[in-house]
């Protein structure tokens, strides 16, 4: 009996200790949710990097949550009702404005932006800033260029990717090819379903004429200057004249059946699997084509933000700077080294020089960087709400049911009403 | 007995009695009801008067989103009529095909069979019906075109040109939506007494006046039910069309129901209060055409038998 009321009083001292030992230890440790539209797989090399942070810093545990890009704000904002938000959140920098106003980001401590406007380029702090205050720290930077095949070019008899637009025009059209059916096969030029397909286009184009998509006060559009005019008109010239279709998109390039568009950097990672050692001899990228100006282009970031809400603030913080600040020696950074691996830009410029961006590919889009031909996407207000506007105005002119003057008229007036609304 | 007297008299004689048992095995239907039915519908009545981000508190704005949904927002009455051509398109096509179809399976062999091939569709989940149908109406590999360009005939943009997306989309909801009207009018048709066909068959009716002069009007109650209910789901519905275009709504919106409008208002723009705005008059046209139809339907048809 006595043995068996020792027993169960060793257990009860030893279940009491071990939670007594837990408590203090759940009160010691402090857990720091980061948030990002980056899968697993992706997030592959910056998970081994929190396991490392952990490791030297025992009192730190980091969650990793995704979410996918089409859902992430709706994520966040789910989360922040629920009282459930990340600490940390790896945002589009177009959706900062609603963010910021709503007080759902954190401003980043005085060192960190000290740290922040010496190690990072001008374009990407631009991203992150907002009426003059700076957000976060940007992480991913996408430049558009004009993005070509080829061998699809060589075929047809040319050399080098065109310089103005009027090249591009004559170039697609003798690539466009239809089928028995009159459907374009082969298109020399696409566009895409989605609204960065047509608007991040129409604005690289814009910068590309040497006018800036809005006014510097963001709350008017230039979509009704010449230049704009003129670029929607040579774009619906594409769909009028049988050159590409909405049949033709940006994924046929991967395909092999288109020739050229307008796109982002990050698709590498897409055209290296489909054309795996023939890359280089097959997709090459370059300035895009104007009437002969200087070069310009569009970039826009992401960035790490604290949520205004977190109990971990200085923490999350401390570990972000860690994150993006070369460890044991590396070269690259932990974020550096995910994007490299994604095929995609740093917005940290040590990164930059160290990532593996010297290929024929990137040079054309490191160089628009560098020179300050990338120019900042706007952070307008409802920036997404807009460009779907834009997007459906755009899509009118390209089917012919709408003028160009008449759509970026109509398109200036609804925007412009939205702009209005920013407190 | 003295035990089953103070049973009656006490506690669990009041918890059994016809006034308290049915509320209390309801209880946790009606409190599910309450959380995620009535106060959503209340607080979202409440939101259409206001402008909300979710991230702020609400800001009381009156009638404005009703006002600017209904005489300002130039893309509202773009996918209001797409709505109704979606909603009609598929009552017009979806419920005389799976009348015909049932009144032939259910005089067929392996009802049991073909009843299971036409209800697949609808366990099937929606993006995997998107995803194979883009495959199939792909415009220049998809296996409708090929087919069609072995006949020598042309490439529609099923998919691609702003005339012909929403019939599409219409087709291939249809497709989705046979199985269950059909085994709905399966159900109409089985209690339909065959006493009826005799004496018709007696009086010389031949097999389309059966159709017509017994089999249809004898379906009404069925139809009504199955006309209701498919206008419901056509008004409100949007999942295919988000799944197969990959949430835009194109080409040219011409896919983009009100439904997903609202969606893209709420979840995309942070515009709570005219989405909310948007989901009553939606309401509000769905209640006046069911009432219409219900009115209708019972004086020509369900009444009358």
């Amino acid at each position: 009996m006595s043995i068996i009321r020792k027993t169960l009083t060793l257990a009860a001292t030893l279940v009491t200790s071990t939670s007594l030992v837990t408590a203090s230890f759940a009160q010691d440790v402090k857990t720091i949710t980061i948030a990002t539209h980056y899968n697993d797989e992706q997030m592959a090399p910056l998970t081994e990097c929190f396991r490392a942070y952990e490791t030297a810093h025992p009192d730190t545990k980091i969650v990793f949550q995704q979410a996918a890009y089409g859902d992430f704000l709706q994520t966040i904002l789910t989360s922040r009702i629920g009282g459930t938000s990340p600490d940390i959140y790896n945002i589009y920098s177009i959706w900062a404005p609603q963010l910021a106003s709503a007080g759902a980001l954190a401003v980043p401590p005085a060192d960190i932006l000290d740290w922040v406007k010496t190690a990072y380029g001008a374009g990407s702090v631009g991203a992150a800033t907002i009426g003059g205050q700076l957000w976060g720290i940007p992480t991913e930077l996408s430049v558009y260029e004009l993005i070509y095949n080829k061998k699809m070019l060589a075929e047809a008899g040319f050399t080098a990717p065109p310089k103005t637009w009027d090249e591009l025009h004559d170039m697609a059209a003798k690539i466009s090819k239809k089928n028995d059916q009159g459907v374009i096969e082969r298109a020399g030029y696409v566009y895409g379903p989605s609204v960065s397909n047509a608007v991040h286009v129409f604005y690289a184009q814009m910068y590309a004429a040497g006018v800036s998509p809005y006014t510097e006060d963001g709350n008017h559009t230039n979509f009704t200057s010449p230049e704009a005019i003129k670029i929607l008109e040579r774009q619906a010239a594409l769909f009028s004249e049988g050159i590409t279709s909405n049949t033709n998109v940006v994924d046929d390039i991967s395909g092999g059946t288109a020739a050229m568009a307008i796109m982002a950097n990050w698709n590498k990672a897409d055209f290296q699997t489909a054309f795996t050692t023939e890359f280089d001899n097959t997709i090459g990228a370059a300035p895009i084509p104007n009437d002969g100006g200087p070069a310009g282009t569009m970039l826009y970031s992401f960035l790490w933000a604290v949520d205004s809400n977190s109990k971990v603030q200085p923490e999350a913080w401390t570990l972000l700077k860690w994150l993006d600040t070369p460890q044991n020696g590396k070269p690259v950074s932990c974020t550096g080294d995910m994007l490299n691996k994604l095929g995609a830009f740093s917005g940290n410029l040590s990164d930059l020089a160290a990532m593996d961006v010297k290929d024929g590919f990137s040079l054309p889009f490191v160089e628009a960087i560098s020179s300050g031909a990338a120019k900042t996407q706007p952070n307008i207000w409802q920036a997404s709400e807009n460009e779907r506007t834009l997007r459906g105005y755009i899509e009118q002119v390209w089917a012919g049911t709408m003028t160009a003057t008449d759509a970026m008229t109509a398109a200036d007036a609804e925007i412009t009403a939205v702009l209005a609304e920013q407190p | 007995m003295a035990v089953a007297v103070r049973k009656k008299g006490g506690f669990w004689g009041w918890f059994s009695s016809k006034t308290v048992a049915p509320w209390v095995l309801l209880a946790p239907t009606l409190l599910f009801a309450v959380v995620f039915f009535l106060a959503p519908l209340v607080y979202a009545f409440y939101i259409s008067f206001t402008k909300w981000d979710t991230m702020t508190s609400p800001v009381w704005t009156g009638l404005a989103n009703y006002k600017y949904v209904l005489t300002t927002d130039p893309v509202f009455w773009q996918t209001f009529w797409n709505t109704l051509y979606f909603a009609f398109g598929s009552i017009l096509i979806g419920v005389p095909l799976s009348v015909v179809l049932a009144y032939m399976f259910t005089r067929s062999r392996g009802q049991v069979a073909w009843r299971s091939i036409y209800w697949l569709p609808m366990v099937t989940n929606v993006v995997a019906v998107a995803y194979i149908w883009k495959f199939v109406l792909d415009d220049r590999y998809g296996l409708l075109n090929r087919t069609l360009a072995l006949l020598g005939l042309g490439a529609p943009g099923w998919l691609t040109s702003p005339a012909l997306a929403m019939t599409t989309v219409v087709l291939i909801f249809v497709w989705m939506q046979l199985g269950q009207n059909m085994l709905l009018f399966s159900a109409g048709l089985a209690d339909i007494d065959e006493s009826y066909y005799e004496a018709a068959r007696l009086d010389g009716a031949n097999e389309p006046q059966l159709f017509f002069w017994i089999t249809l009007p004898l379906l009404m109650p069925t139809t009504l039910f199955v006309l209701i209910t498919n206008f419901i789901a056509g008004l409100s519905y949007f999942a295919l069309m988000l799944a197969l275009t990959d949430g835009t709504g194109g080409p040219m919106r011409s896919t983009t129901v009100t439904g997903l409008y609202m969606y893209q208002m709420a979840f995309n723009d942070l515009r709570m209060g005219r989405a909310s705005a948007i989901a009553y008059i939606l309401f509000a046209v769905i209640l006046v055409i069911s009432l219409i139809q219900l009115r209708a339907l019972r004086r020509g048809g369900v009444e009358a038998h």
